[in-house]
């Protein structure tokens, strides 16, 4: 019995090995945090891992900047040309996941024209969470006593492993060297 | 009416051709401009790509600066810049803890051309304790380059900018709180020459005038921390060049020989005061002041804000000691502003024919290295001060605050100072009241072998105790006085009592 | 074996609990980071806050019951290159990590772990910040300006002398060497949104930071806090530095 079981561990084991090669030191998915997204299924956040994404962090009360990191996003996807390659996806975490219910965060893809995919919203289990989400991505944000937030505003380019490939600042208008950093990481997949 | 007509007419002809005579005058004081494109134009300041490979700047470590550029196309620059937070003596026998950009205060001086990509990267040494960022003056860009470079310790960052305008700029460190990181040596300059140079002197020198503020007053032995609320008062406890009294004194002082062009690129780096910069004994032929493009003539005295600079060029005609001060001038003399270009070649008596100025002018601060006085201190933390050791350092402090009105010899003046050389007054005198002149002052007649003299000592409220031992010491063994000693504890005992009506006798 | 196995894991509780945390009330406190980005004050439930920063002792212990944390086992992401890099091994200290002296060289998420171990997390900055404020006899020592300038002079001192053990004098909650010993790890470490040029005071970049912009910072007279705000906001998440440590505290 014991034999057959340390059998079947190596087996898993070796199976495991030759389907994923290490993820890289700098990756973020070294990070062991639970994402749960829009439709309200669960997954290890490591689960992104394969696509070259890009990745924001908002909340779907923020009337001032937040619609602009949306739109900063669809207007960059539009813009990066890379024919033939698999489509960029593109990645929203809330930071405040008491109120960005997974039916909350439908709502708002639903009302700015989100489709899933290559469109994903998504919150972590809990405020703790969201924060060490926060600091792999190298965001800041505050929650201010009326429960509105105060955050940086930055467009991080993930490639497939989960290195930081590129980020930008630029909102509400396009940055060209950031398209040109997501085509390059698109061509090098 | 024709005659008018063709005279105004003529006027009008001769006017261009007048302005452009002055200007071609005032060309030639300005740093010439590229032909056809005037000092704002963008044609003139953006030169273009970076050419060739790119350059490791040499830095200057204080007083000296790298050499010229001498490059005709712009090029892109490595700037490579460590803080270290170190501590370093502020006068004899005072420490402080600077942060400094390269290891000195000022920082490294760098060096560039107009048009230049510098890319700046400033790292923060493992062993500091604070982040750090750096402000250049001479960056177009947010902050100058301070949101971009803020560095934890054991961490580097890069920014890269373009030097769009030529001049002498200030850098410093930008972090909260910013004042703090300003009076604890965090500044520098940066030299962005025009394109074609500057024109060619003899000598280029580096100094920086700042404030500093410390808990302990001035030349409080031992180490001193910063004082905030002195700071935010703005009542430095010492003004010096260069970070430290004496940087520049002694054999630290600055050389040129007779005939030759100096340079000094001075910088202000507050963080609070204005510096009123003159050299004592020269004319300032050229000064570009705050920095910029243009120059006046002919200049005694030149301000130079806080977080600013200037340049100035002269020539040195006869040797001697020029004194470089804060003409404000309490600075200079009580809080250390003073520092030293030592002229060697033969004298011309047709510009200058008299002595050398050093012994009225210099006052207390400026005599050879206070090694003695140093020592001194040591060993009377230690517990072994002997006789001999307060002798020395007493000799060394005599010539600096005493010999001024007593001479170096004791011998005083005819009629105006009391001789100190063989004195019956000093012999048959109690000790306290021996100690009480110096503390208190003297003022009335005496009478001293044999002579009259009635005038008025100042107290010498600037020495500690030990000064006034130490002196005293001195004193009492020399030029045929009795001998004796005087200590520490016996001058403190008499401080703290109230000078009294008698003090005259 | 069930038995045996209960105890054990009994006594592991115990000495993860054996660690000292002193309570601290309720408050409403003046924090330099006004809680709404102006002048409002921080309002604080009671927690237990621990009595000493951790110590390399303690933190062996820890790695050695958590190898994902040894030196040398953990991804760039989480920590830098400087991680206990004055260990002489990642299961031995050695004579530059003496066994009393408060772990440094740690970075946020390796101080995360340690604190979910000991069934605590970080403080919250306003938890800290106010925790710090106190001396061994008041509350809030921050209006003296002597006190100030204590606190201020460990500041000025390069970190390149030996670190002193823990055991500094108690504030009056119990609580030692929040000042003068290291700097400490707090929970929203990014979150105090100072701008890296700290001149950026007022009519900050609302696009740079959405809301209320960049927090303006009150007391201004009161560097040696100024400079704690300046150091959090300079580091990222992974990164290790020789002067920084943390400490835990527990929500009461």
């Amino acid at each position: 019995m014991k034999r057959l079981l340390l059998g079947m561990l190596l087996l898993l084991g070796a199976g495991h090995a030759v389907a994923e090669t290490p993820l890289p030191g700098t990756s973020v998915y070294q990070l062991d945090v639970g994402l749960i997204d829009q439709q309200g299924h669960g997954w290890p956040w490591a689960d992104r891992r394969g696509q070259v994404q890009i990745v924001s962090m908002f909340y779907t009360s923020c009337s001032m900047v937040c619609p602009m990191i949306v739109d900063t996003m669809k207007l960059t996807a539009q813009a990066v040309h890379a024919p033939g390659h698999a489509p960029l996806s593109l990645l929203l975490v809330s930071f405040d996941p008491a109120r960005d219910t997974a039916s909350v965060l439908r709502d708002y893809a639903q009302r700015r024209h989100l489709p899933s995919p290559p469109w994903m919203l998504a919150r972590t289990e809990s405020p703790a969470a969201a924060r060490q989400l926060a600091a792999v991505l190298g965001l800041q944000y505050r929650q201010l006593p009326d429960g509105d937030f105060n955050h940086s505003s930055e467009l991080i380019l993930l490639d497939a492993e989960g290195r930081v490939a590129a980020r930008t600042s630029v909102i509400g208008r396009l940055d060209p060297e950031f398209v040109h950093a997501i085509e390059r990481t698109l061509a090098d997949q | 009416m024709s005659r008018l007509l063709s005279t105004i007419a003529l006027s009008a002809g001769l006017l261009p051709a007048m302005l452009w005579a002055a200007d071609s005058q005032g060309a030639a004081l300005r740093a010439p401009i590229a032909a056809g494109a005037t000092p704002m134009s963008p044609a003139s300041r953006d030169q273009g790509p970076p050419q060739g490979e790119p350059i490791h700047a040499v830095l200057g470590i204080p007083p000296n600066v790298p050499p010229p550029v001498h490059r005709n196309h712009p090029a892109k620059v490595i700037v490579e810049l460590e803080v270290i937070e170190k501590e370093m003596p502020i006068s004899e026998g005072v420490t402080y803890t600077y942060w400094t950009f390269g290891g000195t205060v000022p920082g490294s001086f760098i060096r560039v051309r107009q048009g230049d990509t510098v890319e700046f990267h400033l790292k923060n040494a493992p062993d500091n304790k604070m982040p750090h960022n750096v402000d250049l003056h001479g960056v177009t860009g947010p902050g100058g380059g301070a949101a971009s470079s803020f560095t934890a310790p054991g961490h580097e960052s890069q920014f890269t900018f373009k030097a769009l305008n030529a001049g002498l700029y200030v850098y410093h460190c930008a972090t909260a709180p910013v004042g703090m990181h300003v009076a604890n040596g965090m500044y520098g300059l940066i030299l962005i020459e025009p394109p074609e140079g500057l024109p060619k002197v003899d000598h280029e020198y580096y100094v920086m005038q700042g404030d500093f503020y410390t808990t302990g007053k001035y030349r409080e032995k031992g180490h001193q921390p910063f004082d905030m609320d002195a700071a935010i008062a703005e009542h430095p406890t010492y003004v010096l060049f260069n970070g430290r009294e004496g940087s520049l004194t002694g054999d630290q002082a600055l050389t040129a020989k007779v005939g030759e062009t100096v340079r000094l690129f001075v910088g202000n780096g507050g963080p609070n005061l204005v510096s009123s910069f003159h050299v004592i004994g020269e004319i300032f032929d050229k000064v570009y002041y705050e920095g910029g493009t243009h120059a006046q003539e002919n200049v005694q005295t030149t301000l130079i804000p806080a977080g600013g600079a200037m340049m100035a060029d002269f020539r040195v005609e006869v040797p001697g000691t020029y004194v470089l001060v804060d003409h404000s001038i309490f600075r200079a003399f009580n809080k250390g502003a003073l520092g030293m270009l030592k002229v060697d070649g033969p004298q011309d008596k047709s510009i200058y024919s008299g002595k050398e100025v050093d012994s009225v002018y210099l006052g207390d601060r400026a005599g050879d290295n206070l090694h003695a006085v140093s020592i001194a201190a040591k060993a009377n933390a230690a517990g072994t001060l002997s006789k001999d050791d307060q002798i020395k350092a007493g000799q060394q402090l005599f010539a600096g605050t005493c010999s001024v009105c007593h001479q170096a010899n004791g011998e005083g003046m005819a009629g105006v100072f009391p001789p100190l050389a063989k004195s019956d007054y000093l012999a048959k005198m109690a000790k306290e009241k021996l100690i009480s002149i110096p503390l208190h002052g003297l003022t009335g007649a005496v009478t001293v072998n044999g002579q009259e003299y009635n005038s008025v000592m100042p107290p010498m409220s600037q020495l500690t105790d030990d000064e006034v031992a130490n002196i005293l010491t001195y004193v009492l063994n020399s030029w045929g006085n009795p001998g004796g000693q005087v200590s520490k504890e016996e001058v403190g005992k008499v401080r703290a009592q109230p000078a009294t009506a008698t003090d005259s006798r | 074996m069930r038995a045996v196995l209960l105890i054990a894991g009994l006594l592991a509780g115990l000495s993860a609990a054996a660690a000292d945390y002193a309570p601290l009330p309720a408050a409403v406190f003046n924090s330099v980071l006004p809680a709404d980005g102006k002048s409002a004050p921080a309002r604080m439930a009671p927690f237990a806050m621990r009595v000493e920063p951790v110590t390399n002792d303690e933190y062996l212990a820890f790695v050695q019951t958590h190898p994902a944390w040894r030196k040398g086992n953990v991804p760039a992401a989480l920590a830098d290159a400087g991680y206990l890099s004055h260990w002489n091994s990642a299961s031995v200290l050695g004579s530059h990590a003496l066994p009393e002296q408060p772990v440094t060289r740690v970075s946020w998420f390796a101080a995360q772990a340690f604190c979910e171990s000991e069934q605590a997390r970080l403080p919250t900055w306003y938890e800290w910040e106010y925790a710090a404020a106190a001396d061994s006899t008041r509350t809030d020592a921050r209006a003296d300006a002597q006190w100030r300038e204590r606190v201020l002079d460990w500041y000025g001192r390069p970190s390149s002398t030996t670190l002193a053990d823990i055991g500094g004098d108690a504030n009056v909650y119990g609580v030692r060497d929040l000042n003068g010993l290291v700097w400490e790890w707090v929970d929203d470490f990014n979150a105090l949104l100072v701008s890296a040029d700290s001149r950026d005071q007022n009519g900050a970049d609302t696009t740079k930071f959405c809301g209320a912009g960049a927090a303006t910072l009150q007391q201004k007279e009161n560097y040696a806090t100024l400079m704690r705000v300046a150091m959090l906001s300079a580091l990222k998440a992974s990164d290790t530095t020789r002067a920084l440590g943390f400490r835990c505290v527990r929500t009461l």
